[in-house]
C-alpha cells in the first residue's frame, strides 16, 4: 500500500530532473555548435593555422572536453564553460592572424615606400640639374639666414599657389637641398613654420599657415626624412617680416620658414 | 528487498559524496595570477574600457576575486579561466587595430609618393 505512491514520487523526481537535463542539455548543444562552428573555420584556415597553430590546437582540446562532458550527466554549465574557452581560442587565433597578415603587408608597404622614394628623389635631381642649378650645393648660400632662433631657411611666397597648399615643382632644388642637408647631418632636425598676410579671416590664414608647412614636410618625409626629426607650427598673420601694407610686404610675409637645429639636434623654442 | 533499497540508499550516497567532493575545487591560485596578468598586459598595450571584451574580462575577474573570498573555488576558477581569455582577446584586437592604422597611414604616404611621381614625369 505504502509502494504505490513511493514509485509516483520517485517518476516524478526522474521527470523533473529530465525535464532540468534538458534545458541544461538545449544550451549545451548550442553553445557546442557554435564552437564547433568557430573552430572549423579557423582549422580549415591556413592563415589562421599557419600564424596562430598553438591556439588552434587549445580551441579544438577546449572543444574535445566539453564535448565529452557534455555526454555525461551532472556536469552543470562546465560544457558552456569549455565551449566558450574554446571559442574564446578561436577568436584569439584569428586575431593573431590578421596581425601576422597586417604585418607582412607593411612590411612590403614599406618597401614600396623605399623604392617610390628613391624614384621620386631621382625625378626631383633630375628636374633640378635640367634647370642646370643642381651646381650650387651649398645649404648656407641659398636664402637662409642665421637668426637668434637658429639657422632659418624661407621658401617665399612664389612656391605656392594662391590658396593651394601643395609645393609647386619650382620649390624641387630647395627641398633636395634641405633634404640633402638633413642626409648629411643626420642628428639635425627641422620645425617648418608657415605664415600668411593679414588679409583675409585669421582663423582661415591660421589653417593655411599650417596647411603649407604641413605639405612641405610631407615633401620632406616623401623623401625619405623621418617624420621624428619634422615638427610642424603654422602662425597665420603673426611675425610679419614686413608692412602688410602694401602688396610687396605681404608677399613677404607670406612663406614658409624652416628652422634647423643644431648640430646635436636642439631646436630653438616655439616663438 | 530491503537489503535491495539498502544498497540503492549506499549508491546514492557514494554518488553524492563524489559530486560532493567534486565541488571541494583547490583554490585556483595560478589561475588568478595568470588572470591578472593577461589583464594588464591587455590594458598596457592600450585595450581601453570601451572594448566589451576588456569589460568583460574585468567583471569576471572581480567575480572570480570575490567568489575566491567566499572559497567558491569551482566557480572562481571558471570565472578566472573565462576573464583570462577575455583579455587575451582584446589584447590581440588592440594589437590588429594598431597595424590597421599603420596600413591606413602607409598608404596615405605611398599614394602621396605615386601622385607626385605620376606629376614629375
Amino acid at each position: 500500500m505504502n509502494r504505490f505512491p513511493r514509485a509516483l514520487s520517485v517518476c516524478l523526481l526522474l521527470g523533473s530532473a529530465g525535464l532540468y537535463g534538458c534545458a541544461g542539455q538545449q544550451s549545451n548543444d548550442q553553445a557546442l555548435q557554435q564552437a564547433s562552428a568557430d573552430f572549423q573555420k579557423v582549422k580549415e584556415d591556413t592563415d589562421v593555422l599557419r600564424s596562430a597553430p598553438k591556439d588552434v590546437i587549445r580551441a579544438g582540446e577546449l572543444l574535445g572536453k566539453a564535448e565529452r562532458l557534455s555526454s555525461y550527466l551532472g556536469t552543470g554549465n562546465d560544457v558552456t564553460h569549455y565551449a566558450y574557452l574554446s571559442r574564446r581560442y578561436s577568436e584569439i587565433a584569428r586575431e593573431h592572424s590578421n596581425l601576422l597578415l597586417n604585418t607582412e603587408r607593411l612590411a612590403k608597404m614599406e618597401m614600396d615606400r623605399q623604392r617610390l622614394q628613391l624614384a621620386l628623389r631621382e625625378s626631383k635631381l633630375a628636374s633640378a640639374q635640367e634647370h642646370g642649378r643642381w651646381l650650387e650645393d651649398q645649404i648656407v648660400s641659398l636664402a637662409t639666414t642665421q637668426t637668434e632662433r637658429g639657422l632659418v631657411m624661407t621658401l617665399g611666397d612664389v612656391l605656392f599657389d594662391t590658396g593651394h597648399t601643395e609645393l609647386k615643382s619650382s620649390a624641387n632644388r630647395t627641398v633636395l637641398k634641405v633634404v640633402q642637408f638633413l642626409q648629411l647631418n643626420p642628428k639635425r632636425v627641422v620645425r617648418i613654420e608657415g605664415y600668411t598676410d593679414n588679409v583675409g579671416d585669421k582663423q582661415e590664414n591660421l589653417q593655411l599657415s599650417k596647411d603649407r608647412a604641413q605639405s612641405v614636410a610631407d615633401v620632406l618625409t616623401d623623401l625619405g626624412i623621418d617624420d621624428k626629426r619634422i615638427q610642424v607650427q603654422g602662425y597665420g598673420d603673426q611675425f610679419p617680416v614686413s608692412a602688410n601694407a602694401a602688396e610687396r610686404g605681404r608677399a613677404q610675409n607670406r612663406r614658409v620658414e624652416i628652422v634647423f637645429s643644431d648640430a646635436e639636434g636642439r631646436l630653438g623654442p616655439d616663438r | 528487498m530491503s537489503s535491495f533499497l539498502n544498497s540503492r540508499c549506499l549508491f546514492a550516497a557514494v554518488v553524492l559524496a563524489t559530486l560532493a567532493g567534486c565541488a571541494n575545487d583547490p583554490a585556483p591560485v595560478e589561475q588568478m595570477k595568470l588572470t591578472e596578468k593577461a589583464l594588464e598586459q591587455a590594458k598596457a598595450v592600450g585595450a581601453g574600457e570601451d572594448q566589451a571584451e576588456l569589460q568583460a574580462a574585468q567583471a569576471k575577474f572581480a567575480q572570480a576575486r570575490s567568489d575566491m573570498t567566499s572559497e567558491s573555488f569551482k566557480s572562481a576558477r571558471m570565472n578566472a579561466e573565462q576573464a583570462e581569455l577575455d583579455a587575451r582577446l582584446a589584447e590581440a584586437q588592440v594589437l590588429t587595430a594598431k597595424s590597421e592604422e599603420q596600413i591606413t597611414q602607409l598608404n596615405t604616404r605611398l599614394n602621396r609618393l605615386r601622385k607626385q611621381l605620376g606629376e614629375s614625369q
